[in-house]
């Protein structure tokens, strides 16, 4: 290597040191789906894992939504550092199912991943769920930890409050994105359900979008969107959430809701908690930008 | 016996050691990180609990001996057979002195040989001083600078530049290339560098002293080791006695000084007599002695060359200071009122006897996976720079985490069951109604009250009619704190959204350990 080949090879990794600016993209217009049909189906059942199968089957099956060679990613909640017990994360038994059946029906990978509040490895260790995904030994199916590389700036066009958000390049850039979240009581929010559950898929400082979080929830509902989506409310936690950490304010249900409809899955969770839909703001709003359905007289309900 | 050619030099073996040493070292520290469960697998503070002088210190300090690091004894032990093989093959920072000669290869030798007693003068000071109430060994002990200078510094900008070519890599570079850079990332990110880029006070200067030390060879080979580390010192003391030797040169050798200008610790006089105090048995001389008469030997009998000693009078000058020092440290204001801001880690024993029993190793800062506990300033006045202190508005401590406790090597902070430590308060929060959204701006936020993490939340909200700013009432849930349960983790004061100081605070108010405590001298 000469000296000005030397010199040059400087500038450009010193350049990329700085200056590097992600080149991926994605646009909006993209990332609008039609509105989906605003059926539910609901199951009960101590068998976790058959329930998923259970829900599902009214909706179609997981064939319905994710297709041979299809790359799917599930999106739990694992923003605590929690036990399943304490009803703060997704079941870990709910998130190896819906793996185990995206697989099923002939994904081509299947990344489960969240961007969490509580330490990360404590997260995904103390929630079960890296050890359920681990479990299912299959190389198509990864757990990862966020890649702080991948969060990419998304316009948000149809906005109220937001015009723009980085969001993780994978959650948008897949065949189908499937959320998984677990319904629990949220001081702020009251309830955080299947909107909520997408602050996980975002980068930059979220705590900003508790200032107006009902609206901010809907405007990220235009752009990141869930082909599925499955509320756990195995076991519920009614009050200290998000996180909890005492087992009295956690009641066993033992139901799982799914959806095409994210608006319609969180409305009909809400009735769980003995709350009416529009006590949830982030429903209210998604449902007057048309995001979907919340009347819960127009969402047909097919019990499994 | 092989013929010579065959033979592999004993340099090769020392490097050997060396190189092994280092690496087991250097795999204790990279071990010293969460593993996936809430235990430690490893003793990785192990190298610390294996240094007499940090022990002695300790003990002094304590007025009792501390059994986490009874195994320094047997280093003392070995010592007292062996010589300063410690200093030779051990110790990661002689180590990498050596390892890094080649940055000075001018490197005078023979400096004037009084410098040697420097090492004596600090070693006698700091265990003196320690036994007196001014623990101030960690700031010089090889490890403990060592540990720091990495830690704080070199791990995190080895992550950086790494982290930086990688991101390139992958933000521009085409798929052939990431195919083959992307898992290179993987294994590094995995098994080399910190699970997320980390921060850390004092990061610069603590770079910049353990440069120092290396950057000392530039006077002379091993210029620390030789006439600055205490430990060494404490070592050569002990290894004045030790019956197993290297020797064999004599006036027979003639004008042959070969052995004298190998040796890298300035061990061998003009008679090439070598002194125990001095040689690190790193086996030059023996190999490279034209003649072959040096050999490592017993000997049975005292060493024949005395090490450079110190006077009598330097002897008492050195205690004497080491007494009346800490006689200035109660007219300092801390003496009246400890700063508030100084939060210590979750299992601290009480100020004093943390302080005496702290060796600044950085260990706990190493572990902490909220990043939350950097190396104070003067928070702590002058013996306690270098000591931990949680920086809330860097990062919190993780409510079920306790691995703090687990690596600290002396026990200045206590190994704390998880249940213990839900029950250690090492401080409490409090909101700046001026800056706190709800209360200041009528703005909906308690982002606090989301994250804070005991069972029965310490941060509760009520509902309140507030004037935004637009003049508009609005009703928005403001924050309080509940002092019995608030514990001080910090996680409010971290995760505060607001972009420049948060608007809930945690002080040291209230820390268990002090219970009762209110303020030394006040009222």
């Amino acid at each position: 290597m000469d000296r000005r080949q030397f010199i040059k090879d400087i500038f450009l990794w010193s350049a990329g040191a700085s200056l590097a600016v992600p080149h991926f993209r994605i646009l909006p217009s993209a990332l609008a789906a039609e509105k989906p049909p605003a059926l539910l189906s609901l199951a009960r059942g101590e068998d976790y894992a058959a329930l998923v199968a259970q829900v599902l089957a009214p909706l179609g099956g997981i064939e319905n939504f994710v297709r041979p060679g299809d790359k799917v990613v599930i999106k739990p909640n694992i923003g605590w550092d929690r036990s399943p017990e304490q009803a703060a994360n997704t079941h870990p038994l709910v998130v190896k199912a819906l793996a185990a059946q995206a697989l099923q029906a002939g994904a081509e990978k299947v990344l489960v991943f969240d961007r969490t509040c509580n330490e990360e490895r404590r997260c995904y260790v103390n929630s079960g769920i890296e050890k359920a995904i681990r479990e299912l030994d299959d190389k198509r199916v990864r757990i990862e930890h966020v890649d702080r590389r991948k969060f990419v700036p998304i316009k948000i066009s149809r906005g109220k409050s937001l015009s723009e958000w980085e969001i993780y390049k994978d959650a948008l850039d897949c065949d189908c994105y499937i959320n998984v979240p677990v319904a629990k009581h949220h001081g702020l929010s009251r309830l955080t359900l299947g909107l909520k559950n997408s602050m996980g898929v975002l980068g930059g400082n979220r705590g900003s979008l508790h200032q107006n979080l009902g609206q901010n929830l809907a405007d990220l509902a235009t752009v990141i969107r869930p082909k599925l989506t499955v509320i756990d409310a195995t076991r519920i936690l009614l009050r200290s959430g998000p996180q909890g950490g005492d087992l009295k304010d956690v009641k066993k249900t033992d139901t799982l809701l799914a959806s095409a409809d994210p608006v319609a899955a969180d409305a009909y969770a809400t009735t769980l908690f003995d709350l009416k839909p529009d006590a949830i703001e982030s429903t209210l709003a998604a449902y007057k930008m048309g995001l979907g359905e919340m009347d819960l007289d127009k969402i047909q309900v097919l019990t499994a | 016996m092989s013929s010579p050619g065959k033979r592999i030099p004993v340099y090769v073996w020392r490097r050997f050691g060396q190189s092994l040493f280092f690496a087991f070292f250097l795999f204790l520290f990279i071990k010293t990180d969460y593993s996936g469960s809430d235990e430690l697998t490893y003793a990785v503070n192990i190298l610390f609990r294996i240094d007499p002088l940090l022990a002695f210190c300790a003990w002094l300090a304590g007025k009792a001996v501390i059994a986490l690091m009874l195994p320094a004894l047997i280093t003392l032990g070995l010592t007292f057979v062996f010589g300063r093989f410690f200093c030779g093959w051990v110790c990661p920072m002689g180590t990498l002195i050596d390892g890094s000669r080649f940055l000075f290869p001018h490197g005078r030798q023979n400096f004037s040989p009084a410098w040697r007693r420097l090492k004596y003068y600090l070693l006698f000071f700091l265990l003196v001083a320690s036994f007196a109430g001014l623990p101030l060994a960690g700031y010089v002990d090889p490890f403990s600078l060592l540990v720091r200078g990495l830690t704080f510094a070199v791990h995190p900008a080895l992550d950086h530049a790494l982290t930086s070519f990688f991101t390139f890599t992958y933000q521009q570079g085409p798929d052939w290339l990431n195919a083959l850079t992307e898992p290179v990332y993987e294994i590094l990110k995995k098994h080399i560098l910190p699970f997320r880029p980390k921060v850390y006070a004092l990061s610069i200067f603590s770079s910049l002293l353990l440069s120092a030390v290396i950057g000392l060879s530039l006077l002379e080979r091993r210029f620390f080791c030789r006439n600055v580390c205490p430990l060494g010192g404490l070592l050569a003391l002990v290894a004045r006695f030790s019956p197993f030797r290297l020797q064999g040169g004599s006036t027979e050798c003639g004008k042959c000084r070969q052995c004298r200008k190998v040796c890298r610790m300035g061990a061998i006089d003009e008679e090439r007599n070598i002194a125990g105090a001095d040689c690190t048995l790193c086996l030059d001389c023996l190999e490279f002695c034209p003649a072959g008469r040096i050999h490592f030997t017993w000997t049975g009998r005292r060493n024949a060359v005395q090490p450079t000693g110190i006077t009598r009078r330097a002897f008492v000058a050195t205690v004497a200071t080491g007494f009346l020092a800490p006689l200035v440290l109660p007219s300092r204001t801390l003496a009246r009122r400890a700063d508030s801001a100084l939060i210590r880690p979750p299992g601290a024993l009480a100020e004093k006897e943390f302080l005496g029993r702290c060796v600044r190793c950085g260990e706990c800062m190493k572990v902490c996976i909220g990043n939350a506990l950097h190396a104070a300033w003067l928070e702590g006045g002058f013996e306690g720079v270098f000591t931990p202190r949680l920086a809330g508005r860097i990062g919190y401590c993780e409510y079920n985490c306790t691995l703090c406790g687990q690596v600290c090597p002396t026990g200045a902070i206590s190994k704390l069951s998880v249940s213990e430590k839900h029950a250690t308060i090492i401080g409490r929060a409090f909101f700046d109604k001026n800056r706190c959204l709800p209360y200041a701006k009528g703005i909906p936020c308690i982002v606090c009250e989301e994250h804070c993490p005991t069972p029965d939340k310490a941060i509760k909200f009520r509902e309140s009619p507030v004037m935004n700013s637009r003049g508009e009432v609005v009703v928005v849930r403001q924050p309080y704190v509940i002092d019995e349960l608030c514990i001080g983790c910090g996680i409010c004061e971290n995760k505060c959204p607001l972009s420049g100081e948060s608007a809930v605070i945690v002080t040291s108010e209230g820390e268990s350990r002090h219970a009762g405590y209110a303020g030394a001298d006040g009222y």
